[in-house]
C-alpha cells in the first residue's frame, strides 16, 4: 500500500465543527416529536376538561356503574333475552353482533367469489347476472336494503298465536308433517336444533381416534401421490376415514364408559396431593422448560460448524428465559392460595369429565328438539329451542351479506384481471389445464392482491352490522342505545362500543396481516 | 416464394435432415385480428433436429406465428400440423401438442409466488403426473444443465433477468418437449445476460432438440441455425441457410432488412 492519502482540509473541516442545534438532525427530529406530543396532551386536557364542566353543570356524572346495576330491558333475541345487569346485555347485544358480522364474513366471501367468476366467465348470461347483481346491491345504499328485506320478510304469514282465528290453520305446529319441523312466518325461520346429550363425551372420544387414524391416512395418501404421481384425493380420504369413525361411533360409543372410572382416578389423586407438593412440581417443571428453551436455542443458533456465535439481544433472550422460571417460582410459593386454586380446579375438571363419562349406557350423543313457534308469547320467544334466524337476524345477514359480496366480487375480479397475461400464457404453454392454471397459478397470485382490500371489506361489514337498531337486531347499538335512554349515561356506552368495535377491527386486522405477510413475494 | 424453397437438404453441421421427419407442419396459415391480416398464408415444414430461426422487421407477425403452434393465438384459415396432430379446437389435441411443445417467452412469465424449484416442478407433477421426488431430481439435472443449480431455493424475483430466462428454459425443458418455442428470449436482457441465455441455447441445438427461434441475434442464427426464414408483413419473404441469407439473398426486402441492421 501507498502511504496515507492526506485528508483535504475541507473534510476535516466539516468533522471537526459542531453543528448549531437548530440545524442538527436528530436535534430537530427530537424536537418535532415533543412539541407535538406537548400540543396532543394539550388539546386532550382542554377537551376533556371541558367535557367535564358541561356535564358537571347538567348534573350528568359518568361511571360504568350501569354495568352491575339491574336493568329493564328485554331483547329481542340472543344468549338472554332478559338480562339481570347492564354488563350482561351489552354482552348479549355483543356475541348478536359477533354472530351476524362473522357468519356474513364467511358467507359475502364465498358470494363475492362467484360473483367475480361469473362477471369472468365467457358466458353472457353469467356475465350479465353478476354485473346487474354488483350495479344494483353496492350503488343502494345499506340501511335502505337492510329496511327492504326486513319488510319483505314482513309479509310472509303471521305466527297463529298473534292471530287467534289462525289457531286452527296451516301453521298450526301440530298440524301437518312439515310444520313439526320447519316453521316459517313473518317473524323468521325456525328449524328443529340437533344437541348434544348424554353420550357426547363417549362419542366425542371415537371422533378423537377418528381424527387421528384420518391424519395417518392422510399422510399415507400424500405419500403415495408423492410416490406415483397418482392423484389419490388426500382430504377426502380423511373426510371419510373421519365419517366412518363417526357413524360407527354412533352405535359403539357406550364402550368408552371406562374413560369416567379413569377419570374420577385421577381426580382423587389431585385430591390427595399437597399444596407443597404442588409448588415442588411447578417449580421443577419451570425449570426445566427454561433449560430446555435455552438449549434449543444454544443449538439453533449454532453454526454449520459447530461454532456459537451470540449476539447481545440472544443474551438477553436467553437471561429472559431463566428470569421468566425465576418469577413462576416467586409467585408460585408467595402465593399459595394459586395453588390451592390449581389444585381445586384441577380435581372439579376431572370430577366434572367423570360425570359426563359416567352414563347410561343407552345414552344417544344427539338429540333434537323441535322449536316451540306457537306459544303464547312474546317477540322474543319465537323459536325458542330450535335453529332459528329471526326476521331481524335475517334483514341484518341478508343486507351485510349482498352488499359486501357486490364489493368483494369486484375486488377479486381485480385481484385475477391484475394478474399479468403472460402468467396464464405460460401455465397454458408448459400444458396445465384451465382448472389447473387457476387453482396453481392464477388464484394464489389473485388472492395475494386482493387481499388488503378484503381486509377492508371485512372491517366495514363488521361496522355496518350497526345498522341493526333499524330493524330491531339486539347487536351492541341497539342494546346500548336502551341502556343510556334509561341511565342517561350516554359516553360510558358509547365508549363500551368504540372498544368493542376497535377490538374486532384490530382482531381482523391482525388475522388479514398474519395472511398478508405469508402470501408476500420474495423479492431481493 | 415457393414451396422448394422450404426443404433444406445440408445443414450448419452438414447434417442431412432431407430424410427425417417432418415435425411441424404449416399449410396455408392466415390470421387476422379484426381487419388486420396478420398472417397471410404461411406455409412451411420443419424437420426434426432443425433449428430455424425466423428473422424480421417488428410487426411481421413472426412472433404471432410461434405463439399459433402452439394455440396461444389461434389461427383462421389453414392448417398446423405438430408432429402428427392437428391443432384444431379439440381440447385433447391442443393439451397433446402443448404438453409437446416447451415455449420460452420474451418477458420469462416466471410464477413469482413459486421457488425456482417449484417453477420447474409445477408441470411435471400437474400436468404428467410424476412422482414428486422424481420431478424435483430432474429440477435439479435442468438447473444444473442451464448452470443455476445453487438458485433453485430462490424466488423468481430474486435473480437477475439472465438468469430468469434459464428458469424458464428449464422450466419448458422439464415436460420433456420435443420441441422448442424461443419468443425472442434475449429481447428483455441487458447486453451482458444475454450471452449466457444464447449459450444455454446453443447447447440445447447441439443436443439434437427441434427449434425454433424468433430473435434479433444475427450471431446467434449465423452460428447456429439450419434454416432462417425472413418475414414481413405476415408473409414469408426468402427462405435459406445462414450462408445463403447472410451472403447472397435474392429478394430485394431481405437485402433491405439486412442492409439496416448488419
Amino acid at each position: 500500500m501507498t502511504a496515507p492519502v492526506e485528508q483535504p482540509p475541507s473534510t476535516r473541516l466539516a468533522v471537526a465543527q459542531r453543528v448549531p442545534l437548530w440545524r442538527d438532525v436528530v436535534v430537530l427530529k427530537w424536537f418535532t416529536q415533543v412539541s407535538l406530543l406537548a400540543v396532543v396532551l394539550a388539546a386532550l386536557w382542554l377537551f376533556v376538561g371541558q367535557a367535564g364542566n358541561n356535564l358537571r353543570a347538567k348534573d350528568i356524572t359518568i361511571g360504568f356503574d350501569f354495568i352491575d346495576r339491574p336493568v329493564d330491558i328485554q331483547l329481542s333475541e340472543g344468549i338472554d333475552t332478559l338480562p339481570n345487569s347492564g354488563g350482561r346485555a351489552l354482552w348479549v347485544g355483543m356475541v348478536n353482533t359477533l354472530r351476524v358480522a362473522s357468519v356474513g364474513i364467511v358467507f359475502s366471501t364465498i358470494l363475492g367469489i362467484f360473483v367475480a367468476l361469473s362477471r369472468l366467465s365467457n358466458n353472457w348470461m353469467l356475465r350479465k347476472v353478476g354485473a346487474m347483481w354488483v350495479e344494483s346491491l353496492r350503488n343502494v345504499p345499506l340501511l335502505v336494503q337492510i329496511i327492504f328485506y326486513s319488510s319483505i320478510l314482513a309479509t310472509l304469514p303471521r305466527t297463529s298465536f298473534l292471530d287467534p282465528t289462525a289457531a286452527a290453520g296451516p301453521l298450526n305446529q301440530n298440524q301437518g308433517p312439515i310444520h313439526n319441523w320447519l316453521h316459517i312466518s313473518n317473524k323468521g325461520v325456525s328449524l328443529p336444533r340437533v344437541f348434544i346429550a348424554d353420550g357426547f363425551y363417549q362419542w366425542a372420544i371415537v371422533i378423537l381416534l377418528g381424527a387421528i387414524a384420518a391424519h395417518f391416512v392422510r399422510k399415507k395418501r400424500l405419500k403415495q401421490h408423492d410416490d406415483t404421481g397418482r392423484e389419490t384425493s388426500p382430504i377426502l380420504w380423511a373426510a371419510g376415514t373421519l365419517a366412518i369413525f363417526g357413524f360407527v361411533g354412533l352405535f359403539i360409543h357406550p364402550v368408552f364408559s371406562f374413560v369416567g372410572p379413569i377419570m374420577g382416578g385421577i381426580a382423587s389423586l389431585i385430591d390427595s396431593l399437597t399444596i407443597p407438593m404442588t409448588q415442588a412440581v411447578i417449580s421443577i417443571v419451570a425449570v426445566l422448560l427454561a433449560l430446555r428453551w435455552i438449549r434449543k436455542f444454544r443449538t439453533d443458533r449454532r453454526s454449520g460448524s459447530g461454532h456459537l456465535n451470540l449476539s447481545d439481544d440472544d443474551w438477553f433472550r436467553m437471561i429472559f428465559a431463566g428470569l421468566a422460571s425465576a418469577l413462576v417460582i416467586v409467585v408460585i410459593y408467595k402465593w399459595t392460595g394459586l395453588s390451592s386454586w390449581l389444585l381445586n380446579s384441577g380435581q372439579d375438571l376431572f370430577r366434572l369429565a367423570e360425570t359426563k363419562f359416567n352414563v347410561d349406557g343407552a345414552a344417544r350423543p344427539f338429540d333434537a328438539m323441535r322449536p316451540d313457534v306457537l306459544k303464547p308469547g312474546n317477540f322474543a320467544n319465537y323459536g325458542k329451542n330450535g335453529l332459528t334466524m329471526t326476521r331481524g337476524f335475517a334483514a341484518v345477514f341478508f343486507g351485510v351479506t349482498f352488499y359486501h359480496s357486490a364489493h368483494i366480487g369486484e375486488i377479486v375480479r381485480g385481484g385475477i384481471l391484475s394478474v399479468p397475461k403472460g402468467q396464464v400464457e405460460a401455465a397454458s404453454a408448459v400444458g396445465l389445464n384451465r382448472a389447473q392454471s387457476l387453482r396453481r397459478v392464477i388464484l394464489p397470485q389473485a388472492f395475494r392482491i386482493s387481499l388488503p382490500p378484503l381486509g377492508n371489506q371485512y372491517l366495514s361489514l363488521t361496522k355496518n352490522t350497526s345498522l341493526a337498531i333499524a330493524v330491531g337486531y339486539s347487536d351492541i347499538v341497539q342494546v346500548g342505545q336502551t341502556i343510556y335512554n334509561q341511565t342517561g349515561k350516554a359516553l360510558p356506552v358509547m365508549s363500551v362500543w368504540m372498544l368493542f368495535y376497535l377490538a374486532c377491527s384490530l382482531t381482523i386486522s391482525v388475522v388479514v396481516n398474519f395472511f398478508n405477510m405469508r402470501l408476500k413475494l420474495v423479492e431481493r | 416464394m415457393n414451396e422448394t424453397d422450404n426443404t433444406i437438404t445440408t445443414t450448419r453441421s452438414g447434417r442431412d435432415l432431407s430424410d427425417a421427419p417432418d415435425i411441424i407442419v404449416c399449410k396455408g396459415v392466415s390470421k387476422w385480428y379484426g381487419d388486420f391480416q396478420a398472417l397471410e398464408k404461411i406455409s412451411a415444414t420443419i424437420k426434426e433436429q432443425e433449428v430455424v430461426v425466423v428473422l424480421g422487421p417488428s410487426g411481421s407477425g413472426k412472433s404471432t406465428w410461434i405463439r399459433c403452434i402452439n394455440r396461444l393465438e389461434h389461427h383462421q384459415e389453414g392448417d398446423i400440423i405438430v408432429d402428427g396432430v392437428e391443432l384444431t379446437n379439440d381440447m385433447r389435441n391442443i393439451e397433446k401438442i402443448r404438453s409437446e411443445v416447451g415455449m420460452v417467452f420474451q418477458q420469462f412469465n416466471l410464477f413469482p409466488h413459486l421457488s425456482v424449484r417449484d417453477n420447474v416442478t409445477l408441470a411435471p407433477i400437474w400436468v404428467r403426473k410424476k412422482p414428486k421426488a422424481e420431478a424435483i431430481e430432474q429440477a435439479n439435472e435442468l438447473l444444473e444443465l442451464v448452470g443455476i443449480p445453487e438458485q433453485a431455493d430462490k424466488f423468481p424475483g430474486q435473480l437477475s433477468g439472465g438468469q430468469q430466462q434459464r428458469v424458464a428454459i428449464a422450466r419448458a425443458l422439464a415436460m420433456e418437449p420435443r420441441i422448442m418455442l424461443f419468443d425472442e428470449p434475449t429481447s428483455a436482457l441487458d447486453p451482458e445476460m444475454i450471452k449466457e441465455v444464447l449459450d444455454v441455447m446453443k447447447d440445447l441445438a447441439r443436443s439434437g432438440m427441434t427449434m425454433m427461434v424468433v430473435t434479433h441475434e444475427m450471431g446467434f442464427a449465423k452460428e447456429v441455425a439450419d434454416r432462417i426464414i425472413f418475414m414481413e408483413e405476415g408473409q414469408i419473404v426468402e427462405v435459406g441457410t445462414p450462408e445463403h441469407f447472410f451472403t447472397n439473398p435474392t429478394e430485394d426486402r431481405t437485402k433491405l432488412f439486412l442492409s439496416q441492421i448488419l
